[in-house]
């Protein structure tokens, strides 16, 4: 008889747990309610069923709103950029990052940056590493001009003919190899 | 016939013919490819695959395999030295010299603590919390051209790093996140934008402590005492001046750092962050007060 009194008692306790749990739900639960309401900081029991009963849980906590405070400025420093920022001028560049020169408008062609400041040299692979292409893009004026000089400039540098294709109205030129590196520099 | 003549045949044919005009423009021969695979005698056969085999099938042998042979890579007995890789913690490699380039490029400003929040903000580093990257590892590549006073926090850094930041008069952290802190660290403004309170930072797992509290690896933990030791130390080793932290210009930049329950700079754990109205919401409750301060 005992036992199933006391089987009664953990039913009812696990049933009252489970109530208390649905918020602000404590009227119905009878006897072993207390007016204080539950800390939300947790604290280990060794066992469960030592563990007291979930009691009221506060639903709104008061908040002090404050409008445009100091702190604001850290906010807006972690949201992303609108734009991608403009390079300012500076004495040197350690990472050895070139801007780009004011005299290069008046030569007789004109490679344009990325939106990023960097150079638009790619190099392609394709066919599993069978075949690289280095292309520069972004060619604007003579550009049949600049493909004479690519020439000229790899074929004095690697003492080898080198194979270059002009797209004009694209404005690129394909050269066969990777000559990436040779390009930007 | 000489090409003398060909040219003025056809300088005459071209007189005689009609414009270039819409009607008689076509693509160049090869320009346009059918989609269609021509079965039986419209073009059938092998369809330039080749004679049965990988060619027609794809199916091409995995890496190591040898058609049924022993494969080499099994032939040594098991020497397990990567055991467990992948339940390892992995902190995605950011050089000091992209560092340096972001930097160049007004990506990253210098004027302000820099942590990886802002290094994902430069749109030139990425990371993914959800496969196990814990945060960023400073590597030495570009040790020597770096040439910027910066106060940075990272994950992970080597010797050499820390002494070309400090060399440079700067100053660098090592700071553990768990994945919940990197994930609103990746993208914070989807997380203000939530609506939620800013968590704590949780403390590093057992494995992690040793490294985040040794005053070497400048740990967030570790005694700030010893870690001025460990930076005149360091100098000494590698042979340069410790510029005077307290008679920099920037001092109170170079000494900002977070608590180890704080995520954000300056924003503390507890507080929600309206970007709609622009403005933060501070728990005044006891309650709250306490739990976000354990």
């Amino acid at each position: 008889m005992a036992t199933v009194w006391r089987s009664q008692c953990t039913f009812t306790r696990i049933l009252s747990g489970k109530t208390c749990r649905i918020l602000n739900n404590a009227a119905d639960l009878g006897s072993k309610l207390s007016p204080t309401s539950q800390s939300v900081t947790s604290r280990k029991y060794s066992n469960y069923a030592h563990s007291p009963l979930v009691k009221h849980i506060k639903e709104q906590y008061e908040f002090e709103v404050v409008k445009k405070p100091p702190e604001w400025t850290y906010v807006q420093r972690l949201l992303p950029f609108d734009t991608i920022p403009q390079v300012t001028p500076k004495e040197s560049y350690p990472s050895g990052w070139i801007p780009p020169k004011d005299e290069a408008k008046n030569l007789p062609f004109f490679i344009e940056r990325t939106r990023n400041h960097e150079l638009p040299i790619y190099l392609d692979i394709t066919f599993r590493g069978m075949r690289k292409v280095s292309a520069i893009r972004k060619i604007e004026g003579d550009i049949w001009l600049m493909n004479d000089e690519v020439k000229e400039y790899l074929k004095n540098k690697y003492c080898r003919y080198v194979e270059t294709r002009v797209h004009e109205l694209g404005g690129f030129i394909e050269v066969k190899g990777d000559f990436v590196n040779a390009l930007r520099w | 016939m000489g090409s003398r003549q060909i040219t003025e045949k056809s300088l005459a044919m071209l007189r005689s013919l009609p414009r270039i005009s819409l009607a008689n423009l076509r693509d160049n021969p090869g320009a346009k490819k059918n989609t269609k695979r021509g079965r039986g005698q419209h073009g059938g056969d092998k369809h330039g695959a080749g004679n049965k085999g990988s060619g027609q099938r794809m199916n091409y042998m995995r890496l190591g395999y040898e058609t049924g042979n022993n494969p080499f890579y099994l032939r040594m007995p098991h020497e397990p030295y990567y055991k467990g890789h992948h339940l390892r913690r992995q902190y995605p490699p950011l050089s000091l010299h992209a560092l340096q380039s972001l930097i160049d490029k007004n990506c990253v400003d210098v004027t302000i603590p820099i942590d990886i929040s802002t290094l994902v903000k430069s749109g030139f580093y990425n990371f993914f919390p959800d496969q196990k990257h814990f945060g960023v590892n400073l590597t030495d590549e570009g040790a020597d051209i770096f040439a910027a006073k910066i106060n940075i926090e990272v994950q992970w850094a080597s010797e050499q790093v820390i002494a070309a930041v400090e060399r440079n008069g700067g100053v660098i952290t090592t700071a553990y996140y768990d994945p919940h802190s990197l994930f609103l660290l990746k993208d914070p403004k989807k997380f203000f934008q939530s609506g939620q309170a800013i968590p704590r930072r949780m403390i590093p797992p057992p494995d992690a402590i040793e490294y985040y509290t040794s005053a070497e690896n400048r740990g967030y933990l570790a005694d700030p005492e010893k870690i001025s030791q460990e930076r005149l130390k360091l100098s000494q080793k590698y042979g340069y001046t410790l510029p005077n932290l307290e008679n920099e210009p920037q001092y109170t930049m170079l000494c900002e750092r977070k608590d180890p329950r704080q995520i954000f700079y300056g924003l503390e754990p507890g507080w929600v962050v309206n970007l709609k109205d622009e403005c933060i919401l501070k728990p005044k409750d006891k309650e709250l007060q306490d739990f976000y301060a354990s």
